[in-house]
């Protein structure tokens, strides 16, 4: 199936800052794809040359097979979007805000403002001005404008930001049903992981302007670091006897065992048994599996290293 | 012409519900209405003669009646004419900026092209009515000082003189938006306004001679309010003018189209 959002080699450097480095994403129709990155990873700069507010230095983007271009405005009929700070005019009230964008998109009939206060809980708020909004209101808002227009594809730069932990599922939920039931596309990005992984299909993790690993939630569920940790009495004659049962191993900073092999970690009853055995019973046996924002920061310290 | 129309209702919208559309016209207002004052001062120096700044000021008027008001008028209308437009110009370009909104109008259906006219026509339209009005309230000022040798073929040529005035400084007002949305901001565009004040009367007291070169200085010499004993404007005069205007038109097209919006 094409790609509804593509990209292409699409990079940015500011003199020697390379801002966004050769990042290629394909995403397809009703795909949720989480952007992963640290802060100044090069998320935003992305998602600024896909809505073509950036000119990227080589490289190109398409939305819906459309390249991306400043010149081209019917491309945003059908694209939702969240740049950042959700700004809007301060002196409007929230339904003077959405009126603006129901405006510029050319859509007919007040109805379809209502509706989206309504969707996106700002009824008591739909006549403050925008300038006395909580900043979790002030995200609704910016979230209001972007799916005004019931938009096939959404771009979304930290969706999350601002919005209590009700909201945050309550956003999340909204997403999930468009992508699922509506076939829209998202494009979503955050550098809090836990939410990216209960949101997204797909993650692609970029660092320092690169795409340094793109994989499913459940591959990357597959590729989250587990094992079995061993702690004894006697940690050098237990490191001897996973040698001679030819166990795969390391051992952590604090001299920890760590078994890494699936034989061990889907029988910690066979490894206790085989230490007891040996007169050098565990003080400590237990599954660790490493998780989501721990393999981010691997990866990402890894690329470093690779550096 | 969809395109334009959408994006003329929101920047309406945006001058409806902002402070500062009243604060400039309260403004023109009260500069016409103590143009009045010092006119009634003129005429009547007792009225001031505790105040050393008025009694001055009105004392350069010289004499209190209607030719003395028009002239005042003129030369109001002429330096309100490039700092009034100018302010209404920053306003409407920086405050995207100012306000951060900048992105939520880029990514729209419609042009940015017309984004960019539509403000132009508002900018306009809001300064021929902030220097009508100023003319107006001035004319008003003038009768109720009950100056003398009222004669109305003497306003309507200065009328057409003050309207002929107030479009040609205003056409120059795209240099500023360009300005305006290179700087991103409003501290820019307001010193580069102060420096056409300084340089144009440079021009008018001592460089009398490159005053048909400069863009700001020229709607004086066309329409004859810089005085007789300035040159007149050439034709590379009209020239430059235009080439202000449409450089500063096409300046800002090509900015929102091609920068980087951050």
């Amino acid at each position: 199936m094409d790609a509804v959002i593509r990209t292409e080699n699409l990079s940015k450097h500011y003199g020697r800052l390379k801002a966004v480095n050769n990042v290629s994403i394909h995403v397809r129709k009703g795909e949720i794809y989480g952007f992963l990155g640290l802060n100044g990873a090069g998320k935003t700069t992305t998602i600024r040359m896909l809505l073509g507010l950036i000119c990227p230095t080589t490289g190109s983007s398409w939305l819906n097979g459309t390249k991306v271009s400043p010149g081209n405005a019917e491309i945003w009929n059908n694209v939702g979007y969240l740049v950042e700070i959700p700004n809007s005019y301060p002196n409007l009230t929230v339904r003077e805000n959405l009126e603006i964008v129901r405006r510029m998109r050319f859509m007919n009939g007040q109805e379809t403002v209502t509706e989206i206060i309504e969707k996106l809980k700002l009824g008591p708020y739909s006549n403050v001005i925008a300038r006395n909004l909580s900043l979790g209101n002030a995200q609704r808002l910016g979230l209001a404008k972007a799916l005004l227009h019931s938009p096939e594809i959404l771009l979304l730069d930290e969706p999350a930001n601002g919005l209590d932990p009700a909201g945050i599922v309550e956003i999340r939920e909204m997403l999930k049903d468009l992508a699922t039931n509506r076939g829209v596309t998202v494009f979503v990005s955050s550098h809090i992981l836990g939410e990216i992984s209960r949101l997204a299909t797909r993650i692609g993790i970029i660092n320092n302007g690169v795409l340094i690993r793109e994989s499913s939630v459940k591959e990357m569920e597959i590729l989250r670091k587990k094992c079995l940790q061993v702690r004894t009495l006697n940690q050098l004659e237990a490191l001897g006897l996973f040698k001679k049962n030819n166990y795969s191993f390391t051992t952590g900073e604090d001299g920890m065992i760590e078994l890494t092999g699936d034989e061990a970690i889907l029988a910690p009853e066979k490894i206790a048994t085989i230490l007891v055995n040996s007169g050098n019973p565990p003080v400590l046996l237990r599954v660790y599996e490493e998780d989501l924002e721990t393999f981010f920061l691997r990866v990402i310290s890894l690329k470093e290293d690779d550096k | 012409m969809k395109s334009l129309y959408a994006a003329l209702y929101c920047e309406l919208l945006k001058i409806r519900r902002s402070r500062v559309f009243l604060i400039s016209l309260v403004f023109f207002v009260f500069i016409s209405l103590m143009m009045g004052l010092l006119m009634l001062i003129a005429k009547h120096p007792e009225l001031a003669e505790n105040s050393a700044i008025l009694s001055t000021k009105a004392s350069l008027i010289g004499t209190a009646d209607w030719p003395s008001y028009f002239d005042l008028l003129m030369q109001l209308g002429l330096v309100l004419g490039v700092i009034g437009p100018g302010i209404v110009t920053i306003w409407v370009f920086g405050r995207e900026y100012s306000d951060r909104v900048i992105k939520d109008i880029l990514a729209m259906p419609v042009s940015r092209f017309y984004i960019i006219c539509s403000k132009l026509i508002v900018v306009f339209f809001w300064s021929f009515l902030l220097l009508t009005l100023m003319f107006l309230t001035g004319i008003f000022a003038g009768l109720l000082t009950g100056l003398d040798k009222w004669d109305t073929a003497l306003l309507i040529k200065n009328l057409i003189v003050y309207s002929e005035s107030s479009l040609l400084t205003i056409l120059l007002i795209t240099p500023v938006a360009l300005i305006t949305c290179v700087s991103r901001g409003y501290l820019l565009p307001v010193g580069f306004l102060i420096l056409i004040m300084i340089i144009t009367q440079f021009l008018f007291v001592g460089l009398e001679g490159l005053a048909p070169y400069f863009p700001w200085a020229i709607p004086a010499l066309i329409t004859g309010v810089a005085g007789a004993d300035t040159p007149a404007a050439v034709i590379v005069s009209y020239i430059i003018m235009g080439a202000a205007s449409l450089a500063g038109f096409l300046g800002t097209a090509a900015w929102w189209r091609y920068a980087d919006h951050h």
